[in-house]
C-alpha cells in the first residue's frame, strides 16, 4: 500500500516536471517569448559546455566551488559564535540579560542590509562576503541553541541530579544533547540563507561565482548564461539541503522524526 | 517483617507551603501539614491517598528536589539539603534520556561516579536482565513501549545502588494488563534486591499487593492518616478473602474524608 502511494506520487511529479520542460519548449520556440527565453537544449547544452569552456576567468564548477568555500567560511564562523552565543545565552540567566537587548536590535535586520556598510568597512574582498553570509545565518542559529538549551526538560534535569551528576556533567549529558534537534533545525534554515547571501554578495561584488555567472548573464543580454547559472544555484542548494537532512538523521536517530 | 530494625528515612513535621503570585494577590497553597513518617531499611512502603493530594511532593521532599518549608528528612541519620545519588527516582512518566540507549541510560549513575567501563557495562547488564530487557541494550527509549520504559527507569534507579528508592505512580499510566504485570515484576526484583522502597499509588490493588506497609494519607494539607501492616504472605492473591476485606477496609477508610479535588497545585 505505501510503496504503491509512493510510486504513484512519483509518477504524478516527473509528469509535473515534464509538462513544465513541455510548456518551456514550446514557448520558448513557437512564441514571441522566445526572445527573452532559451530552449531547454540550448541552456542545457551550455551548462555542459561550460563545464569545460571557462565562463570568464573559471569553468563553472570553479565558479560554483568558489561560491561553495565562502558559504562553508561564513556559514561556519556564523555556525560556531551561534551556537556558543545561544547555548551560554539559555543556560545563563545572566549572559541572556546582558546580550539579549543588544541582540533584540540587530536580529530584524536582514542579512543583505549589512552589504553597503559591509562594502564601506572590508572593502570589497573576500571579508565582505563572509561578513554578510555571517550576518545572514547568525541571528538564526543564536535563537534555535537558545530555545534547546532554555527549553529542557527539568524533570531530566531532576534525574540527573538524583542519578549523581554534576553541574558540568548535566550540561554535558543532558542539556547538549537536548538541545541538538533545535539548534540542527536553525543550522538547517541558516544554511540556505547564507546561500542566498552569498549568490547576493557575489552578484554586487565578484570575478567568480554562482551569483557572478548570474550577473554576468545581465550584463550581456546572455539569458542562455543566467539561466545556467540558476540552475547550478538550485542543485547545489537542494544538495546542502539534503546532507544537513542526512546529517540531522545521523546525529538525532533518538528522536520521534529521526527514524 | 521483624518489627524493628535501621530507620533509613525519617520525616519530623515535614511542611511544605507553596506561593505563587497570581494576577492580583499571592496564592497559597499548604500541601503538606506536620507530615511524620519513619521508613525502615528494605521495607517497602506505600503512600496511599486521594486523587491528587501531594503526594508526589513528598516524594519531591525526600528526594531533595523540593525544599520544605518547615520539618526535616534525615535519609540514614543524614539530613537531606537537595539531590544526591543516595536516593533514587522512578517517575510517573518516564524521565528516560532519550539520546540514550537503554544501556547508556541504565548506567547513567556509576558512568557519572567515574565507574571504570567494564565495572559500569557489567552492573547495567544485570540490571537490563533482571527487568527483562535482555536484547534491548542498544535501543533508544522512544523505540520501547510504555512498560518496557519503566522497567528501563527501574534498572536506573536500582543500578546506581542508592539507599532507597521513590517510585511515584510508576504505573499510572500503562494499561491494566501491562499494570499487572509490572507488578509482578516489582515484587520479583524486591524480594531479589532488598532495598528500602517509597512507592506512591492511588490504586488499593496495588499498594495491598507490593506493601509491606500501606500509610493512608489525608487529602490536602496532607498529612499520615493510617497505616496498615500488610501481613499477607506473597505472593499475593488480588482475590483471596484477606486482600478483599483490607481492600475494603482502606478504600473506606480513605472514603471517609473523600472530599473533591482541588485542581492546580504542586502535583506536576
Amino acid at each position: 500500500m505505501k510503496t504503491k502511494e509512493k510510486s504513484l506520487a512519483l509518477g504524478v511529479g516527473v509528469l509535473a516536471v515534464l509538462s513544465v520542460f513541455l510548456v518551456w519548449y514550446f514557448a520558448a520556440s513557437y512564441t514571441k517569448v522566445s526572445l527573452f527565453f532559451p530552449t531547454p537544449q540550448r541552456v542545457f547544452q551550455r551548462f555542459v559546455e561550460s563545464l569545460t569552456v571557462p565562463i570568464g576567468k573559471y569553468t563553472l564548477l570553479m565558479h560554483v566551488l568558489y561560491s561553495l568555500k565562502r558559504v562553508f567560511i561564513g556559514f561556519g564562523l556564523s555556525s560556531i559564535t551561534g551556537i556558543i552565543l545561544g547555548v551560554a545565552m539559555g543556560y545563563s540567566k545572566t549572559v541572556n540579560a546582558i546580550v539579549r537587548p543588544i541582540f533584540n536590535i540587530i536580529r530584524p535586520i536582514p542579512g543583505l542590509a549589512w552589504i553597503p556598510l559591509a562594502i564601506l568597512w572590508f572593502g570589497i574582498g573576500e571579508t565582505t562576503k563572509y561578513f554578510i553570509i555571517f550576518m545572514g545565518g547568525f541571528a538564526n542559529i543564536v535563537l534555535n541553541s537558545f530555545d534547546g538549551t532554555n527549553k529542557v526538560n527539568p524533570t531530566l534535569v531532576g534525574a540527573a541530579e538524583l542519578l549523581g551528576a554534576n553541574k558540568f556533567q548535566i550540561f554535558t549529558n543532558i542539556i547538549l544533547p537536548s538541545a541538538i534537534p533545535y539548534i540542527f533545525a536553525g543550522l538547517q534554515v541558516s544554511l540556505s540563507t547564507s546561500w542566498m547571501a552569498v549568490l547576493a554578495a557575489e552578484m554586487i561584488s565578484s570575478y567568480e561565482g554562482a551569483g557572478w555567472i548570474i550577473n554576468m548573464g545581465m550584463n550581456t543580454g546572455d539569458t542562455v548564461l543566467i539561466l545556467v547559472g540558476m540552475i547550478s544555484i538550485a542543485i547545489i542548494g537542494f544538495a546542502l539541503a539534503n546532507i544537513m537532512r542526512v546529517l540531522e538523521r545521523r546525529l538525532c536517530s533518538w528522536t520521534e522524526r529521526g527514524k | 517483617m521483624d518489627g524493628k530494625g535501621k530507620i533509613t528515612v525519617r520525616c519530623k513535621d515535614l511542611c511544605k507551603t507553596f506561593y505563587a503570585k497570581n494576577r492580583k494577590q499571592d496564592e497559597e497553597n499548604e500541601v503538606i501539614r506536620n507530615l511524620n513518617l519513619e521508613v525502615r531499611e528494605n521495607e517497602f512502603l506505600v503512600l496511599f491517598g486521594p486523587g491528587q493530594c501531594g503526594k508526589t511532593t513528598i516524594l519531591n521532599l525526600m528526594a531533595g528536589l523540593v525544599e520544605p518549608t518547615s520539618g526535616e528528612i534525615e535519609v540514614n541519620g543524614k539530613k537531606v539539603d537537595g539531590p544526591s545519588k543516595d536516593r533514587g527516582m522512578v517517575y510517573q512518566t518516564t524521565a528516560l534520556f532519550p539520546w540514550m540507549s537503554v544501556m547508556k541510560n541504565v548506567s547513567f549513575g556509576p558512568r557519572m561516579q567515574g565507574v571504570k567501563k567494564a565495572e559500569w557495562k557489567k552492573r547495567a547488564q544485570y540490571y537490563i536482565d533482571l527487568v527483562g530487557l535482555t536484547g534491548f541494550e542498544d535501543s533508544y527509549p522512544v523505540k520501547l513501549s510504555g512498560g518496557m520504559q519503566q522497567r528501563v527507569g527501574i534498572a536506573r534507579a536500582y543500578c546506581n545502588d542508592p539507599d532507597v528508592i521513590f517510585m511515584d505512580e510508576p504505573f499510572g499510566h500503562l494499561d491494566a494488563q501491562t499494570r499487572y504485570l509490572m507488578e509482578e515484576e516489582i515484587e520479583k526484583i524486591c524480594s531479589k534486591e532488598k532495598r528500602t522502597v517509597i512507592f506512591v499509588t492511588n490504586n488499593v490493588e496495588e499498594a495491598i499487593y507490593l506493601a509491606d506497609r500501606i500509610v493512608v494519607l489525608t487529602d490536602m494539607p496532607t498529612t499520615v492518616k493510617k497505616e496498615y501492616m500488610i501481613e499477607i504472605p506473597r505472593p499475593r492473591d488480588y482475590t483471596s478473602k484477606q486482600f478483599l476485606s483490607l481492600r475494603e477496609e482502606i478504600t473506606q477508610c480513605v472514603e471517609i474524608s473523600g472530599t473533591f479535588e482541588e485542581a492546580g497545585h504542586g502535583d506536576e
